[in-house]
């Protein structure tokens, strides 16, 4: 599964939600980091250009006709995804401007990577797209699989297809990992208008996807994240993942606070994951974490706003030369 | 004391002058000439609380009620303590919170007779526990319910008017009535206690399966009239050095729902030798109208180790007293008590866990819901650090959740530490459940409605303190209780 990583549409910086862009011609073909490379177009000067033109953009008016088809990913194009546009936002309570014009977007099978120093805003931006409560969007849009993501409530978020992965992840006292992961996974099951999962049956379930994150079946009778290592914590986030699964799934610094072992199993249980249809975006600040779950954008966040936009070499290029190199 | 002056025939408490008791006692207080009823806090010859004393002792003299040498320190030493105490008033400290005045305008009858009559027990006999277990009806053990047989053979669980064991007599007199710092409830209860269960566990003698014990009152009241019956048991468990036993105590009526009228006056002592171990669970649903009034009295010898769990949802006005004396170094104490008010009652605590030797490590999580406007949890928690308790790791959280408008919770925690070198910590707060906000945003985030989540979190708040009860099979049935009371609020 791990080479479908490499499934992206090459429309190269119009992720930065330029419509224009989004017209020409691109394909689905199973590109490798160094034909992405050979493709980008990176450029402030043009993402401002496109920032005025996203505003008259419109997800529907995307049409992506693949030029060649050596790999269909299942007939068609991929899907836009996610995208935001000028996206602004405050802390609730100090109403303390973070966001300020935020924008990207995402299609189907793309792998994209926030990076940006403490304070830059990557993390609220992740908590912003799940709809955290401590914040307070001010101005712009999102819109998730052609519907406003803004007007809906957290759960809508959740069961519509977006995953967030939580950096710290909560400690609940009293809820029982496997109690929680049936709720989670009957609301999905309700949804879909399916009946729902008795304890037994959800445990026949659970039991079978718990390798996948490399846990022991007693991970699960006892309580969420309470007394979790950090690397525990982490493994139960894409345990979630697995049993839920998503659309978009937001991974919030998955790789804070692991030793290279636990960072190993985390990415390939999120690499297993991984399928054409599903997209992932990563918020970190390390390099490491993609040399394991490789992106196809990497975007740098600055002061509230996405500043720069470039395949995997930029994450190299800021490994070495750190955020003043790429600012500069 | 252990002298058989000590131990006439079952006291009488024949005229409660003070001057007869001063003749008798050099302890008790002899400067009280004056009247004493004008003043709430004098200190003895309150006439209600003597009229209920008598009627006690009354009732001792029946034929059904045990007799033994220690039974009858205990009653002369009780009639002693009583005569400085009066009735509590908010004007007492240790009731400043708590309503006891429904009481005081019952008719108050001591339950005198053990029950005979087995048709009125099937509702008990429905529910036996996993063996052994011990059913107490109005503080008379009823072995036809009872099954202790699968308790180690020296191990004694019974009437103390049974013990046959001279060596076991003798600790048993040494310890009875030793506490000193019992309030009036305390007192009624050794006066009226018509019999005391005795568990003696000996040196070296782990106890695998937990004792279980189930209280019942036989008699009730309606809510309309004002007769009250009252009962007494009372239960000495004497662990010795190394010696390990679960303690499973539940309060129960036939129905928490239904409005019986009666007063169980409680008491549970507890010694624990030298690096012995109990753990208790201690289960309180008594029905919607009664009178819970408890004591706990505990002491522990060095390196022992105490672990209680309470859960209180029933009666009217349930009031636990919780005294844990250390009596030597390296001990291990932790107390885990959840109160549920789903009506219109009083759930109170009043804990105090003296330390005055080094090295101990106490740990107290307090946790309650009220969920009706007027209901009310009193948690006055006190942990005390005299100088010689060096290195102690003391710690104390208590967390409060209010759903209803006038909901009330008092707490006053409270940590007194003399010696330096220690380390201690508590906390307090008191919160409705839109402040779990992070748990909350946590399962919404995973598509869960908010309805869903909120039942899971309200749930959740009590169960951290019932998924510390050691007994599984307790545990699910407490949980599902509580989820019974929980239900229609949620």
């Amino acid at each position: 599964m791990s080479s479908l990583l490499h499934f992206s549409t090459p429309s190269p910086s119009s992720r930065l939600s330029s419509s224009s862009f989004r017209n020409s011609p691109s394909n689905s073909l199973l590109f490798t980091k160094s034909t992405l490379r050979s493709i980008r177009l990176p450029s402030i000067s043009r993402r401002f250009n496109q920032n005025r033109l996203s505003l008259t953009a419109n997800a529907s008016s995307v049409v992506d006709s693949p030029t060649t088809s050596a790999v269909d990913s299942g007939g068609g194009s991929p899907k836009l995804l996610l995208e935001v546009k000028d996206l602004t936002a405050v802390i609730a309570e100090s109403q303390l401007p973070i966001l300020k014009g935020v924008n990207l977007v995402i299609y189907e099978g793309e792998v994209h990577a926030v990076m940006g120093k403490n304070g830059s805003g990557k993390s609220t931006f992740s908590k912003v797209l799940v709809g955290h409560p401590d914040y307070e969007v001010t101005g712009g849009s999102v819109v998730f699989k052609g519907e406003n993501l803004l007007d809906m409530d957290p759960e809508e978020r959740s069961l519509a297809g977006l995953f967030m992965s939580f950096q710290s992840p909560i400690a609940i006292p009293g809820v029982s990992n496997i109690d929680f992961l049936n709720m989670a996974y009957n609301a999905r099951r309700k949804k879909l208008g399916l009946p729902e999962l008795g304890p037994l049956e959800f445990y026949d379930f659970i039991s079978r996807r718990l390798k996948i994150v490399k846990m022991d079946t007693n991970f699960l009778n006892r309580n969420v994240n309470e007394g979790f290592s950090g690397g525990e914590r982490k493994r139960n986030e894409i345990l979630q993942l697995a049993v839920l699964g998503a659309d978009l799934a937001i991974l919030d610094e998955i790789d804070s606070g692991l030793d290279v072992d636990a960072l190993q199993d985390v990415a390939e249980a999120v690499n297993g994951l991984l399928t054409p249809k599903n997209s992932v975006l990563m918020i970190t600040h390390y390099q490491r974490l993609l040399d394991y779950i490789k992106p196809s954008y990497v975007h740098i966040m600055e002061d509230g706003k996405i500043v720069k936009t470039g395949d995997s070499s930029l994450a190299q290029q800021l490994e070495k030369e750190g955020y003043k190199g790429i600012s500069a | 004391m252990a002298s058989s002056s000590t131990f006439p025939p079952p006291c009488r408490l024949p005229h409660f002058t003070p001057k007869s008791i001063s003749s008798s006692k050099p302890r008790t207080k002899t400067k009280f000439p004056v009247r004493p009823i004008s003043t709430p806090r004098a200190s003895f010859s309150d006439p209600f609380v003597i009229q209920i004393a008598e009627t006690l002792e009354d009732s001792n003299s029946t034929l059904s009620s045990k007799q033994s040498p220690p039974l009858d320190k205990l009653r002369e030493t009780s009639s002693q303590s009583l005569l400085s105490k009066s009735w509590p008033s908010r004007k007492d400290e240790r009731f400043r919170f708590t309503d006891t005045s429904f009481i005081k305008r019952s008719q108050i009858h001591p339950v005198l007779n053990p029950p005979n009559s087995e048709s009125n027990l099937i509702d008990i006999s429905s529910d036996i526990p996993q063996s052994p277990n011990l059913v107490i009806v109005d503080g008379y053990i009823v072995p036809s319910l009872s099954k202790i047989s699968e308790l180690p053979e020296n191990v004694y669980v019974g009437s103390i008017s049974d013990i046959s064991s001279v060596e076991i007599m003798e600790k048993v007199t040494k310890f009875v009535s030793d506490f000193q710092e019992g309030d009036l409830f305390w007192s009624l209860n050794g006066i009226g206690a018509p019999d005391a269960t005795v568990v003696f566990v000996p040196s070296g003698c782990h106890v695998e399966k937990p004792l279980s014990f189930r209280f019942y009152s036989s008699e009730s009241g309606d809510t309309e009239s004002t007769h009250l019956p009252m009962s007494n048991p009372r239960v000495l468990i004497l662990v010795e050095k190394g010696g390990e036993i679960g303690i499973i105590e539940e309060h129960l009526s036939g129905n928490e729902e239904e409005e019986k009228c009666y007063w169980e006056n409680s008491v549970m002592e507890v010694f624990i030798g030298e690096g012995g171990k109990v753990t208790h669970s201690y289960i309180q649903q008594q029905a919607a109208n009664a009178a819970h009034i408890k004591w706990t009295y505990v002491q522990q010898e060095s390196s022992s180790t105490y672990e209680l769990v309470e859960i209180s949802s029933g009666g009217k006005l349930g009031r636990h007293n919780l005294h844990i004396q250390q009596v030597g170094p390296d001990t291990v104490t932790e107390v885990s008590t959840f109160q549920l008010c789903v009506r219109a009652q009083t759930q109170d605590l009043h804990s105090r866990i003296f330390l005055q030797h080094p090295r101990g490590t106490t740990r107290q999580l307090h946790k309650c819901i009220v969920a009706h406007s007027l209901g009310q949890v009193v948690f006055d928690g006190n942990v005390e650090l005299i100088r010689p308790a060096q290195e102690t790791d003391a710690n104390q959280l208590s967390r409060s959740l209010l759903l209803e408008p006038g909901a009330t919770v008092n707490v006053v925690p409270n940590l007194q530490i003399k010696p330096d070198g220690v380390q201690c910590s508590h906390g307090a707060t008191i919160c409705g459940l839109d402040e779990e906000d992070e748990q909350l945003f946590y399962l919404l985030a995973r598509g869960i409605d908010t309805k869903t989540a909120r039942k899971a979190l309200l749930f959740a708040f009590g169960a951290e303190v019932t998924e510390r009860l050691p007994c599984e099979s307790l545990r699910k049935k407490v949980d599902s209780h509580i989820q019974r009371l929980l239900e229609p609020i949620a």
